[in-house]
């Protein structure tokens, strides 16, 4: 038993002594004592983060956008999840999409949802448009259509592979006793099934809303460039031709981990208030 | 004891990956004092791992290709180019001195203007040894656009390349009449909403600081270090400039493509009529890839356009300095600079003074110049502006994005 714990423990430290060392590391750069462009002990990247408006419209942005597609592609993992779960040829068919690259998805929307994309051709060959600006801007835009198209799409197969595995593992007693007292296939997929998948699912969806959070590949790619999201802000701020901005990336970075650990933390506080009024 | 062996393999290939063979860990200055046959020498036999920007296919099919294997057959080095660019490199090297090693990764960087003078700053180049390098008697030192970067002095901190300039990209067919000054661009850009951007980076501002030379009346009121009082009133003048043209802008100037790729796909599309490149003669490698029709052409403003020069430099924590040097050396012989030159390789321009070549590398030089696609070498000097202090470039970028880009007035 001891030695299994040692191993635990070696396990535990190998995955987050990095995160510590980094964090650390990055906490110095916040405070001008690391890093390109290092002067000394300052709160003056801190505060130029956090008094420029541009970071608060990137962190709103962001949360919008990665919040928007994370709840398509939930709702959309739900209602695929609960039809596939028996289907193998249907799970596999809704989980394909798994294994395509994250840049590979967001070109794949470019050459789809762009100006001068495929859809835009269609609408052209239908004399729909007659030139590229006539069709709708879903790439680079303010609304970020292809982003959020990009980010669910990527997302979904995610959640689809817990929904299932969700599905799998559930109590099938629950369902007999439902029909046992009268209810239809409705009220069990609305009263039973859906509730049970969505506490079982709510730990994925977190992770995959905190992933695009700080999803850079996609977003660089589709973004506009303003408001920018919060990791081609950050990324923009560690190569920035002044050296003196460089920490500033590191307090974004800062920024990134609070608000997914609020989420964390916030889901952490729900499950526990829920499991207590179970009881 | 199977997870020990395991354990063991993964570090022996961390470890194997992260190094390249050092000979030697002298510094580049002191090695480019001896004799070059020595350094030769050491050179010989080992590999360099060279960083660079990898973002364009044909100068990575030139580096991976011609060079790596004449590189091998010459010198048996053995070339590794790997990604990183300006800002990385620099983060990079201030990383690996924190972190206390003896020997860094990269022997061999590319760099120019505000790299060299942010690592000249934070102390992270070896030097000097580019004038000690035997084919540097045969550079252009008469041109104040490879002998000044960024109006730097090299100070052989860094040994030159290639030499570009700016231009903008059009089709022949679908604009045939392309406006050649800044004021005719101006009228073409309100005659034509939604047809013309820039990018947000380096190209772009690029861009910004020709606007900002021309509205001026000339690179002159720059020149000599960075003047704030003059800059604000370069700035100011190109933001009104830009205030009255972005309305017509591509998407209204709500938003500007990430990079010039972007911008070249758009262009390619149909999207906009004009892309752009630092590199005068990038059209005719990117039409034989296929990335712009072969209708494409390079126009250079009659206002004037900037012109730059590109070096390698070595990092002070090179752990291969021979082998940097011997690289830099080749780089700067009569065949590297003419294949690099060719339109079917790179089309980058020679930082060699064609005067003191033989006259048969003379002769191969001039027959580049024919290539169709090539703007005449009189047009590129008569238009040529040299870049200014690299804070120009600075401050315009971060103010552009501060007021422009976020559309605020």
């Amino acid at each position: 038993m001891r030695s299994r714990d040692g191993v635990g423990y070696v396990a535990v430290a190998l995955v987050v002594a990095p995160v510590v060392a980094g964090g650390l590391y990055s906490a110095a750069a916040s405070f001008g004592l690391a890093g390109a462009g290092a002067t000394g002990f300052s709160v003056a990247r801190i505060s130029a983060v956090l008094t420029d408006p541009s970071t608060w419209r990137s962190v709103m942005w962001t949360l919008c956008i990665a919040g928007t597609a994370t709840i398509i592609a939930t709702v959309a993992a739900m209602l695929v999840g609960v039809r596939v779960q028996g289907s193998r040829v249907g799970q596999w068919l809704a989980t394909a999409s798994l294994a395509v690259p994250h840049i590979a998805a967001s070109l794949a929307a470019l050459t789809l949802l762009g100006q001068s994309g495929l859809l835009s051709r269609l609408a052209f060959a239908a004399g729909l448009t007659s030139q590229p600006a006539d069709f709708p801007a879903m790439v680079y835009d303010r609304r970020g259509v292809a982003l959020i198209v990009a980010f669910a799409w990527k997302e979904f197969p995610f959640l689809v592979l817990t929904a299932v595995a969700v599905l799998a593992t559930r109590n099938a007693h629950l369902t007999e006793v439902a029909h046992t007292h009268g209810a239809d296939a409705r009220a069990v997929m609305r009263r039973i099934t859906m509730p049970l998948l969505w506490r079982g699912i709510a730990p994925a969806v977190i992770a995959a809303f905190a992933y695009l959070i700080g999803q850079y590949e996609m977003a660089v790619v589709l973004a506009p460039s303003d408001p920018l999201p919060l990791s081609v802000l950050t990324y923009e701020r560690a190569v920035d031709s002044n050296l003196a901005h460089r920490g500033e990336a590191h307090v974004l970075g800062f920024l990134a981990l609070l608000l997914t650990g609020a989420l964390v933390l916030w889901h952490e506080r729900s499950r526990r208030v829920a499991e207590r009024t179970l009881l | 004891m199977r997870r020990l062996a395991i354990a063991a393999c993964v570090g022996a290939t961390v470890a194997g990956c992260a190094r390249e063979t050092p000979p030697s860990r002298a510094i580049a200055q002191t090695l480019a004092a001896l004799p070059w046959d020595s350094v030769v020498a050491r050179a010989r036999g080992t590999t360099v791992l060279w960083r660079m920007w990898r973002g364009d296919q044909a100068i990575n099919a030139y580096v991976d290709g011609w060079v790596s294997r004449e590189l091998k057959q010459r010198y048996d080095i053995t070339l590794h180019a790997v990604d990183g660019q300006g800002a990385e490199l620099v983060n990079t090297l201030v990383t690996e001195r924190e972190a206390g090693q003896a020997a860094g990764t990269a022997s061999l960087m590319w760099i120019n203007g505000e790299t060299f003078s942010q690592m000249r700053r934070e102390k992270l180049l070896s030097g000097p040894w580019a004038n000690r390098l035997p084919n540097a008697r045969y550079v252009d030192s008469a041109s104040m656009i490879i002998m000044r970067d960024f109006e730097q002095n090299p100070e052989g901190f860094e040994s030159p390349w290639g030499t570009v300039q700016f231009a903008l990209i059009y089709d022949t067919v679908r604009t045939p009449n392309p406006p050649r000054t800044v004021a005719d661009l101006a009228t073409w850009i309100r005659a034509h909403p939604g047809r013309f951007t820039h990018d947000q980076g380096f190209t772009g501002v690029t861009f910004l600081k020709s606007l900002m030379y021309a509205r001026a009346g000339g690179v002159g009121q720059f020149q000599n270090g960075f003047d704030s009082v003059r800059y604000a009133a370069g700035r100011d003048s190109v933001f009104a400039w830009l205030r009255s043209t972005t309305p017509s802008f591509w998407r209204k100037g709500d938003t500007y493509p990430p990079d010039v790729a972007a911008m070249h796909r758009l262009f390619a599309n149909g999207e906009i009529d004009f892309t752009m490149s630092n590199n005068q003669s990038e059209v005719a490698t990117k039409i034989r890839l296929g990335v712009l029709p072969p209708t494409a052409r390079a126009l250079l403003l009659q206002d004037g356009t900037i012109a730059n020069a590109h070096y390698v430099g070595i990092p002070f924590n090179a752990p291969n300095a021979a082998g940097a040097l011997v690289i830099a050396n080749f780089l700067l012989s009569s065949d590297a600079q003419v294949e690099k030159a060719k339109p079917d390789v790179w089309a980058d321009g020679t930082v060699l003074d064609r005067a003191r070549l033989p006259e048969e590398w003379r002769a191969r030089f001039a027959a580049i110049e024919l290539s169709a696609h090539a703007l005449p070498i009189d047009s590129l000097r008569k238009y040529a502006r040299p870049e200014v202090a690299p804070m120009y470039h600075e401050r315009l970028q971060a103010d552009w994005r501060a007021t422009i880009r976020r559309g605020t007035p």
